[in-house]
């Protein structure tokens, strides 16, 4: 067992103080006080003032002494007596109210220091107060430092508490205190007791409840309630026929029918879909690499798969862990265990991937590390480097740990224990990792669904680029053996003319003028592109394996391969980089873990317990293991965290990627430590949790409370959770429950990305990539193949589609903790015009005709499919004249038919000539399309039946969960 | 009911409460005569932080990275060197570099004099040029285009953050409820980077430009399909308020159903405002053609210009458009003057129309790029190829109105146009400017976001006075 060291020692506040000064000293009293002794005013001073003026006011005051701003230097008690360009001094020793200084903090008259982060507390303002009060005493540097590092030993006092790290860049740092609130997250888990007998979730949500005067209210109706299981768990709506059942059963018996229904839900594929769309969004999945070439990572698909599958089949937290992080090391153990150590064929075995399925399972893991948008486009390769490892550190501390890295990149955290230091030993942990497309067979679970007529169709894109390439290529290859010829020389390749000079040689486009230079740089960037799409179709996973930079040397986004000749045995190096900038490499660094959490590296046998081993191999796996180790108490208390805001909407702590102190406090830390401790004693079991938390009252609870007015003002943002609050549908849930009222929905799990329909200005409009325009997005061309689950939808980090993102699916470049679900009008337009939501509204009044003739009971359908309840006694009249009305309109309009274009001309400014210029695109898909049914091929009855089922999809009773 | 934080509940419910009765009870056929009286959305106007020199900007992106040394800032030493070796080692190219002297010749235009190359006609009119303030010390941070893009549009070159138009919207609101605040246009392609470039980021949706499209319907399926008209329109949002407000009766906690019910009202109303102000076949057959409506060169881009002044005009805060085609690494001289012209004559139409209607002053109109471009080159395919690279060390911009300096150079570049040597800042400083200028200041104009106020400028930024008036 690792050693958790942890520093909180109680020792009382110092001995040293005085009764008055210890109530002076006191950062949360801001009430003024009477003046205080000589000795006291120069201890405040150098151990609250001096470091204030320093971090607030130094940086445009004293740190470039040639350009101070205002002409104000406050790094000497002369600089302050002397004041500013104003003339007037900004300090007068006893007098704070004539002290510009002070009116200037107080922001009163000047604002200083000027940046609302940078503003001093009122507790600073009045210890600034108290100094001048006091007579400003400026003790010398020797003794300002000599009271500073008495003040060290003290672990505890009245000002927070000093925590122990690998240490800052300085001393001030290391020895700062923190408010201990502030430091809930690296605190261990506390193991909090809830008593027998009582739903632990209830108790603690309850105490709390009681505390602020308010009873648990309502239990929800059962309609209700399994719509909201069945979107938390599955993101689909249950059928009619499933909420008949469910309220039936559940009268007569509901705890046992919904124990039940969540053990049925949990048993759904549709499960690991759901909440791996939650993974996702944190872990920014796409299948491009964004940036200036937008790459298709055409294996990404495969990762997405392995998250899904992992769920469905609730692999223990620890280990999903330890796959995303290391799964290729892992295989390389394998493989070693399996060959005796043999480590050729180990080396032979990642090059032609012999890999049994679970080896091969864990590359697939590792897609996480190659998630993040990178692109190495006109990037120098140290840097493009840097780009790549900054990405991966920080999504590791923001996925696994709720820590956002970013924040302790080029200096120690300003708010948190945790030193620059750590975020490069961090970095170190990673310095080996190398991106690679590598060789994985596929498991027998992975469907390959459409690689033939997929890959038909990507040959037949890329024959035509090559083809119209070659077109070209010809004119411009005569016209050079043309100009050779005038001028008597003999014809020169292009490749062999490249080093000639000019004079022997035509010009670099003879023979093409701009337009057909233009076209030929497209068609040459069309065939790369449809060249590398052809990778989809093959056994490959986007993974990594190490390498030190030195040996790896370059990589180029677009062919990422295991570089052969690597000597494994050469360890990467790694410094602190100062300021976060490679051009200055400080101080160097081993690998190894966060300090500040006290949990030391299992297994390490290293002098410091929180580094890790330096060989190249296995640094990953050594941080995967200590992320994942039972005593993590971030890593537990981030997942609780994370399960928890997608049952009950929002998370305990406010902010799932940072916990740190600038991060929302958990509004019930006992319950999240009992959560997080049952958890891992549990097995880090997921499916476990959630059963947990859906058997609990407060899930099952209305969403109104008999005390909502008092609690509106008394806890406007839910805290307390006294009533169960809803939620707008996720742009997916959307996507998915309009086809599964439609009837449309292939509920097919897994695969090759998919290519909905989307807006088709949109599919069609151009859109800039290095050197060219990206090909034109086409839809798969059968509705089964187009009506997957949105989370199969291929994922472009330059070309959102933009029905989704208007309902706020998240940007892939950034990790997304909360969704957004802000109204905004252009969701009206797209939710009342577009093609997509005629043609679902048009399958739905298809599919209730089908069922039954009579327009009323075609109502009555329509209501159960999207609403999962039967029209009122006043709605169904009103509905039914609505249809009726509309079925005259109807009958008088004639709607054009779609068309679907096989090719397109599309236009391009040149960038060597400035001027526009157009060519021609195919799109094969259209040659063969399967299109949905057409409001131009449906009778007026059909037409007008499909206006009522668009406004119950436009419903705010559709459109949330309650 | 994820909202953002500093979208609370209570704020959000005051917003809410504040529509009044109206919601869901008012028939849709008053509200087409109605104006939005609203004044409490998320839009609203909002009160500057200062008085404000602008109201509204309009910002021109040549994307690519136009030549500072072939557009304003003229380098005769250049000219001199031209394909002679340079040693100078920046940015990424290797092997044998030359120099290029740019092609252009330069005058002094205006009765201020300040320069520019012969490409430029229209600009060159002492009417317009003596608007212009030509900026020559800013630096850019990223040597690629998409992140450049994103510094440039977004004060970040990670493509998550709100862009600078979100960040005027979110501070000041926008003058018309029935129009989108922040407003963008782009050529036919989009520009590296995509929709990153007028993403909210972590500000709330609401702020998020609006692109309006060259081609098609301007902003995706604002109108219904041909075949159901405005009646058939109405009726339906007729039935659909009918529905709404029996769920809302039932649901009467919940406050978000509100915003959505009062967003099909606001939809309606944009459908005849959209249409109605990039209608520009209001404008005078003169002024179409001052804007180089009539001339294929000059259409697109007049068209976005005249848009624009007509947007700007009825109250939009903050528009953008993005002209593409900078990119010069070969064929210098017909790249560059094909673009100059193309933009040229509708710019200068710009500035004559806005300060014909007194609207110059409070109007800040920007030009630039993401980045400058290298005074030497590599061969390509063995030949000298005329052409640039990517410069992050020198560029060019160019302001008028909104309380900019008039008719001056600002900043200087070296004799080689390699780098700013004069009033050097960074991004952010220009950013800040702007800001400033619209009365706003980039260390209030924050928002609580992951843990700490996030602002524009990232950590703060300074202001460039030299700039302003």
């Amino acid at each position: 067992m690792p050693t958790r060291i942890f520093f909180y020692l109680a020792i009382a506040c110092f001995a040293i103080a005085t009764t008055t000064s210890t109530r002076l000293l006191a950062a949360d009293k801001p009430t003024p006080t009477a003046p205080i002794t000589q000795p006291d005013a120069e201890r405040l001073f150098a151990l609250k003032v001096a470091p204030l003026l320093k971090s607030k006011c130094l940086g445009c005051h004293g740190e470039k002494p040639d350009d101070l701003k205002g002409d104000l230097d406050v790094r000497s008690l002369a600089g302050l007596l002397k004041g500013g360009e104003s003339g007037d001094p900004s300090l007068v020793p006893g007098q704070p109210e004539q002290s510009l200084l002070f009116s200037a903090i107080k922001w009163d008259g000047y604002e200083m220091p000027p940046k609302e982060n940078d503003r001093l507390t009122d507790a600073q303002i009045e210890l600034v107060r108290q100094w001048i009060v006091a007579g400003a005493p400026w003790p010398s540097d020797e003794k300002q430092s000599e009271l500073r590092k008495a003040e060290w030993s003290v672990e505890s006092n009245e000002d927070g508490l000093i925590v122990k790290t690998s240490g800052g860049l300085a001393d001030e740092w290391t020895y700062r205190r923190y408010d201990p609130a502030d430091l809930w997250a690296f605190q261990p888990v506390k193991p909090t007791v809830a008593p027998d007998g009582q739903h632990p979730v209830d108790w603690f949500l309850t105490q709390r409840l009681n505390a602020m005067g308010f009873a648990p209210t309502e239990e929800a109706d059962p309609r209700t309630l399994i719509r909201r299981a069945s979107y938390d768990l599955l993101g689909l709506p249950p059928s009619p026929e499933e909420t008949d059942a469910f309220v039936k059963l559940y009268s007569k018996n509901p705890e046992q029918t919904w124990e039940q229904l969540i053990d049925r839900l949990l048993a759904s594929p549709h499960y690991g879909e759901r909440w791996g769309q939650h993974w996702l969004d944190i872990v920014r999945y796409a299948d491009t690499g964004g940036y200036s070439n937008d790459y298709e990572r055409s294996n990404m698909w495969r990762y997405r798969d392995y998250v899904i599958r992992s769920l469905n089949n609730d692999k223990p937290y620890d280990q999903f862990i330890v796959e995303q992080l290391a799964g290729d090391e892992l295989a390389d153990e394998s493989v070693r265990a399996r060959k005796r150590s043999d480590e050729k064929a180990v080396r032979q075995t990642r090059l032609n991937g012999d890999y049994t399925p679970e080896e091969s399972e864990w590359l697939t893991a590792t897609g996480f590390l190659r998630i993040g948008p990178w692109d190495n486009a006109m990037v120098k390769v140290p840097e493009a480097r840097q780009i790549y490892l900054d990405d991966l550190v920080n999504a590791v501390g923001q996925t696994f740990l709720s820590t956002t890295m970013r924040c302790f990149k080029c200096h120690d955290h300003k708010f948190d224990p945790l030193p620059t230091r750590d975020y490069y030993r961090m970095y170190a942990a990673f310095a080996g990792t190398q991106m690679a497309e590598r060789p994985a067979p596929y498991l027998p679970t992975e469907n390959l669904e459409g690689f033939e007529e997929g890959k038909k169709r990507v040959e037949q894109l890329l024959a035509y680029a090559i083809a119209e390439k070659n077109k070209l290529v010809n004119k411009r290859e005569t016209a050079a053996r043309k100009w050779f010829k005038e001028h008597n020389l003999e014809y020169v390749s292009l490749d062999k003319r490249k080093s000639l000079p000019d004079e022997v040689k035509p010009t670099r486009h003879v023979g093409l003028d701009y337009i057909e230079q233009g076209k030929l740089k497209i068609r040459e960037q069309d065939e790369r592109i449809w060249t590398r799409r052809l990778e989809r179709y093959e056994s490959m996973v986007q993974s990594v394996y190490n390498g030190a930079d030195a040996q790896v040397k370059a990589t180029y986004a677009r062919k990422l391969r295991i570089k052969n000749n690597i000597d494994f045995t050469k360890q990467p190096q790694s410094t602190i980089f100062t300021g976060g900038s490679l051009e200055a490499p400080g101080e160097k660094v081993q690998p190894g873990v966060l300090s500040p959490v006290g949990l030391t590296v299992p297994q390490s046998d290293l002098e410091d317990p929180y580094r890790i081993s330096s060989d190249l191999e296995g640094r990953r796996l050594a941080v995967a293991r200590w992320i994942a180790h039972p005593e993590n108490s971030l890593t537990t208390r981030s997942i609780v965290n994370r399960v928890w805001q997608h049952h009950f909407v929002n998370p305990l702590a406010g902010n799932p990627n940072n916990f740190g102190a600038k991060g929302d406090k958990p509004t019930h830390p006992e319950l999240l430590d009992w959560l997080a401790h049952n958890f891992v004693e549990e097995g880090w079991k997921l499916k476990r949790l959630h059963r947990l938390l859906m058997t609990s009252h407060a899930y099952r609870q209305a969403n109104t409370h008999p005390k909502m007015k008092e609690l509106l003002t008394q806890d406007s943002d839910n805290h307390l959770l006294a009533y169960f609050p809803p939620r707008r549908l996720t742009a997916e849930e959307i996507r998915d429950s309009l086809l599964m009222a439609t009837g449309e929905l292939n509920r097919t799990v897994g695969g090759l990305p998919v290519m909905p329909e989307i807006n088709m200005q949109v599919a069609l409009e151009p859109r800039m990539i290095q050197f060219s325009l990206a090909p034109a997005y086409q839809p798969s061309r059968t509705p089964e193949q187009r009506n997957r689950r949105t989370i199969y939808a291929y994922s472009v980090r330059g070309q959102a589609d933009p029905f989704l993102e208007l309902f706020n699916q998240p940007n892939p470049n950034e990790s997304c903790e909360v969704r957004d679900s802000a109204a905004v009008s252009p969701q009206v337009f797209t939710l009342l015009n577009s093609g997509v939501m005629t043609d679902r509204s048009i399958a739905l009044a298809q599919r209730v005709q089908q069922e039954t003739d009579r327009v009323d009971e075609q109502i009555e359908r329509a209501f159960q499919r999207v609403l999962g309840r039967s029209p009122d006694s006043q709605e169904k009249p009103r509905m039914l004249a609505y249809v009726e009305k509309m079925r005259e309109y109807h009958q008088q309009v004639t709607p054009e038919p779609s068309v679907y274009p096989a090719k397109i001309t599309r236009s391009l400014v040149e960038e060597l000539s400035g001027r526009p210029f157009e060519y021609e695109e195919i799109l094969p898909v259209f040659e063969n399309y399967q299109p949905d049914s057409k409001p131009s091929e449906v009778s007026a009855e059909t037409r007008a039946l499909a206006d009522f089922c668009l406004l119950l999809f436009n419903s705010n009773e559709f459109m949330y969960v309650y | 009911m994820t909202l953002p934080h500093n979208l609370s509940n209570t704020n959000r419910r005051d917003f809410l409460y504040g529509l009044g009765a109206s919601l869901g009870s008012v028939a849709f056929t008053d509200l087409l005569a109605a104006e939005a009286k609203s004044d409490a959305g998320p839009l609203a106007p909002k009160k500057p932080m200062h008085p404000p020199k602008a109201k509204a900007c309009i910002m021109l992106f040549m994307e690519g990275g136009p030549s500072h040394v072939d557009t304003f800032d003229p380098k005769p030493k250049l000219t001199e060197m031209h394909k002679q070796e340079s040693k100078r080692s920046a940015g990424l190219a290797t092997g044998f570099r030359f120099f290029v002297g740019s092609p252009f010749k330069y005058n002094k235009v205006g009765q201020s004099g300040i320069e520019m190359c012969d490409q430029w006609k229209h600009l060159a009119d002492p009417e317009v040029a003596d608007e212009l303030c030509n900026f020559r010390g800013c630096q850019a941070e990223s040597l690629n285009h998409p992140e450049a893009l994103f510094h440039m549009n977004t004060g970040s070159r990670l493509g998550g953050d709100p862009a600078v138009g979100s960040w005027a919207t979110y501070g000041l609101g926008s003058e018309n409820q029935n129009l989108p605040g922040y407003v963008v246009m782009t050529e036919l392609a989009l520009p590296q980077g995509g929709s990153r470039n007028w993403s909210n980021g972590f500000l709330p949706a609401y702020y998020q430009g609006t692109r309006l499209r060259p081609k098609g319907s301007p902003i995706l399926d604002l109108q219904s399909p041909g075949y159901k008209n405005r009646e058939h329109q109405r009726e339906a949002l007729k039935e659909l308020s009918f529905l709404n407000q029996r769920h809302a009766d039932n649901h009467p906690e919940h406050t978000d159903l509100a915003a959505r019910m009062e967003n099909y009202e606001l939809a309606f109303r944009m459908q005849t405002a959209v249409p109605d102000v990039i209608d520009l076949g209001k404008e005078p057959q003169h002024l179409q053609k001052m804007y180089g409506l009539d001339d294929p060169e000059t259409e697109a881009f007049g068209r976005q210009c005249l848009m624009a002044r007509r947007l700007v005009e009825n109250g939009v805060r903050f528009v953008q458009i993005f002209s593409g085609g900078w990119d010069s690494h070969d064929y210098l001289e017909r790249g560059h003057s094909s673009r100059i012209r193309s933009v040229d004559k509708p710019m200068a139409a710009l500035i004559k129309d806005l300060k014909a209607r007194d609207m110059l002053d409070e109007t800040l109109v920007v030009w630039t790029g993401e980045f400058g471009r290298t005074p030497d080159n590599n061969k390509r395919g063995g030949v000298y190829s005329l052409g640039r690279g990517h410069n992050i060390d020198a560029m060019t911009m160019m302001m008028a109105g909104g309380g900019t300096k008039k008719g001056a150079i600002v900043g200087g570049t070296d004799e080689l146009g390699a780098e700013a040597v004069d009033c050097v800042h960074p991004i952010r400083d220009v950013h800040v400017t702007l800001l400033h200028l619209l009365g706003l200041d980039d260390n209030k104009l924050t928002y609580f976001h992951a843990g700490r106020y996030k602002q524009l400028s990232q950590f703060g930024g300074e202001i460039i006075p030299e700039l302003i008036v």
